[in-house]
């Protein structure tokens, strides 16, 4: 089968992300959050993030109409009946993520393929929650989705090999480099990042080094364009913390075993860009402020 | 096809939507425009040919009446010197030409496959956006870097609008009724983008576009020549990914990015003489870049007999032709203002004391076009 309509339940950061870049890349989708005001604020965060890349030359402004055009933001899950994939970006919790697929499988047209976009949890598990376990799949794109070219593409246990291979086509037709995962904690990509995560803030609340100095360390030293904090503040440290926890759970080894400091960040309510405030501070723009660091929490240094 | 006449002219938009657009203008009688779901590229040439049999819109009886289908295709490579009739090996080496344009390529190549699988068995002929320009001597396509980027990327200067340069060649000969050899012609075809190629003997000795279409002369919003430690300076400090540099370059510079108003020279026209500063400096830029390429042409030819201007901007602008030539003193060119005043027709703008032929002639790539499947489909039946 051939995908072409597409739909998005959950406009939060990351289902706004997708639409605009699925949008962008010449299909109709559907962008559905539950009610009237959550869609009015997605209308207005795909069009900030589509007015930040023009500014920045990425796209023109016949671009940012046409991609706009092509997105249509709606509270009714009726709309997305007659998709040919819908992809669930809901929170990151498996009993919310469970109730949601259990719902389109009930509306949606027996044909259509439903997606995860988890990090962590297991495909298996949420496929079972649907009576279409070979048409549910995982679907995870990275944040800054039109910044990454990585999709992983994870089959859950009873995910058809028809499936798969739509979704790896569709994931291409993104111009995507889609990798495929067998189901299993935290995938490939949240596997290995978290422990450096939870490292670098262990290493900032003994006092080894300074937040930037931790950062300048690992993005000057092995060529990535953030330091692990960053990334961190980037993600939202409630996310980070979640799903660190759950691969603490379900792997049992203790290099996810979350951090103190980072416990103590989200309880201060400093959940990083999202907040101005985590390990680092930030405008607005969510740009970094520099050399501000959050010196309160700098552990043995602070 | 005996007396060149064109019976109808179309366009799909938006294929792989559901509301494509097909436009369809029979010679002499009013457009149509249809709105569908056309998901593929074999669905589009289906529904041209419907309408070219059309009862009421068309212009054939019977689809029977088609004996051959030329494209274009915009990049042959260092492969293609010429146009050829489509085979397998072709078709395989406009694929492996992907890379080297991947935005047209594919799509080219996706309509070579749809008017096969729609009209089995009738010859198509490819002809290449690059291969005019395939007569250019190496010390005009090879760029000074490593050679192996040459051996391994075949990283050279390949040109484009070359079926329209060729137009320009022989049209220019006819009208100026002098034969090729021995013509040393400047052909300047100023359209969206634009490129300017110096033309000896009927052939192509150098051009300025090069291994893409973003070299060469300032467009209407591509910037042309930079100095390419530009474009690692502006990655640094503005922190923007290759993607969105080439952006910037192709859809945010040139024309529009210099005016800040427009990439349409119309508009930059009519900005400049309500007093514009921005729109003046871009169309300086623009006007000052065109005669830098012909001063060097004018030394690669050795001399040149007739500069010529096609394409939208190169037959609609008389302004910009007229600022152009009057900067062109040493080479002794002047131009008649009164024929100058013309728009979107041929005609000879040669001042009286020139020593230059100017010429402003429409370019008619689609004419080329024909003229190459009908010359290789007809060498291809009689050598059956």
């Amino acid at each position: 089968m051939r995908i072409r309509k597409v739909a998005i339940v959950g406009a939060g950061t990351m289902g706004c992300s997708i639409a605009e870049n699925i949008g962008e890349k010449g299909f109709t989708v559907f962008l559905v959050d539950r009610t009237d005001e959550l869609v009015e604020d997605a209308k207005c965060r795909v069009e900030l993030s589509l007015n930040k890349r023009l500014e920045k030359w990425g796209i023109t402004e016949a671009e940012k109409r046409v991609t706009l055009s092509r997105i249509r933001f709606t509270s009714k899950l009726d709309d997305v009946t007659t998709c040919d994939l819908v992809i669930e970006a809901v929170q990151e919790d498996p009993d919310v993520k469970k109730k949601i697929l259990s719902d389109l499988d009930k509306l949606c047209h027996p044909q259509t393929i439903l997606a995860s976009n988890t990090s962590t949890l297991s495909i298996t598990e949420l496929a079972a929650a649907t009576l279409r376990p070979e048409r549910v799949i995982g679907l995870h794109f990275l944040s800054p989705v039109t910044r990454v070219e990585v999709v992983e593409i994870v089959r859950g246990l009873k995910s058809s090999e028809e499936t798969f291979e739509a979704v790896k086509r569709f994931v291409k037709s993104l111009d995507k480099v889609g990798v495929e995962i067998h189901d299993s904690p935290g995938f490939v990509t949240t596997r290995l990042i978290t422990p450096l995560l939870n490292q670098a803030m262990n290493a900032l609340m003994e006092g080894v080094a300074s937040a930037s100095d931790i950062d300048t360390a690992i993005r000057l030293g092995f060529g990535l364009p953030r330091g692990p904090l960053e990334m961190a503040d980037r993600m939202g440290l409630d996310t980070v913390l979640t799903s660190m926890e759950g691969l603490f759970r379900d792997l049992g080894d203790f290099s996810y075993r979350p951090c103190p400091l980072l416990r103590k960040l989200v309880r201060a309510g400093h959940l990083g860009v999202k907040t101005g405030q985590g390990f680092f501070k930030y405008d607005e723009e969510g740009n970094l402020i520099k050399e501000e660091e959050n010196l309160v929490y700098q552990g043995a240094k602070g | 096809m005996e007396d060149e006449s064109v019976m109808a002219k179309g366009l799909v938009e938006r294929i792989g939507s559901d509301d494509a657009i097909l436009t369809h203008t029979p010679t002499g009688r009013s457009s149509v425009k249809q709105v569908s779901s056309i998901l593929d590229h074999t669905t589009a040439i289906g529904q041209v040919l419907e309408m070219l049999v059309h009862p009421e819109h068309g212009v054939i009886r019977d689809i029977s009446e088609i004996r051959a289908v030329g494209h274009r295709v915009l990049h042959g490579g260092p492969t293609f010197t010429q146009s050829v009739l489509i085979n397998s090996e072709v078709k395989d080496a406009i694929r492996d030409c992907i890379p080297l344009g991947p935005l047209h390529n594919p799509a080219n190549l996706m309509g070579i496959l749809a008017a096969e699988s729609n009209i089995p068995g009738v010859p198509q002929v490819a002809v290449f956006d690059t291969a005019f320009h395939q007569t250019m001597p190496k010390h005009a396509f090879l760029y000074p870097l490593p050679y192996v980027l040459y051996e391994r990327h075949k990283v050279r200067r390949y040109g484009f609008h070359g079926t329209s340069h060729r137009y320009i060649a022989r049209r220019a000969a006819e009208a100026l009724n002098r034969p090729s050899k021995g013509l040393r012609l400047i052909s300047c075809h100023l359209g969206n983008g634009a490129s300017v190629a110096a033309i000896k003997d009927g052939k192509c000795i150098d051009t300025s576009m090069g291994l893409t279409p973003l070299e060469g002369l300032m467009m209407g919003t591509r910037s042309g020549d930079i100095d390419p430690a530009v474009v690692f300076y502006v990655m640094k400090h503005e922190n923007l990914t290759i993607d969105e540099m080439d952006s910037l370059l192709n859809k945010h510079s040139g024309l529009l990015g210099v005016s800040g108003i427009s990439g349409d020279m119309r508009e930059i026209e009519a900005a400049v003489k309500s007093g514009d500063e921005r729109a003046k400096v871009a169309f300086d830029i623009y006007e000052y870049r065109i005669r830098k390429y012909i001063g060097a042409y004018a030394v690669a030819l050795d001399g040149v007999d007739a500069i010529v201007f096609t394409a939208g901007i190169g037959e609609n602008s008389p302004f910009l032709r007229q600022r152009v030539c009057e900067g062109l003193g040493f080479l002794g060119v002047t131009i008649d203002p009164e024929k100058n005043n013309s728009r979107g027709k041929e005609v000879n703008i040669t001042g009286e004391d020139s020593k230059v032929k100017v010429l402003v002639i429409p370019t008619n790539e689609e004419l080329v076009i024909a003229r190459d499947t009908l010359e290789i489909v007809s060498a291809a039946n009689s050598g059956n």
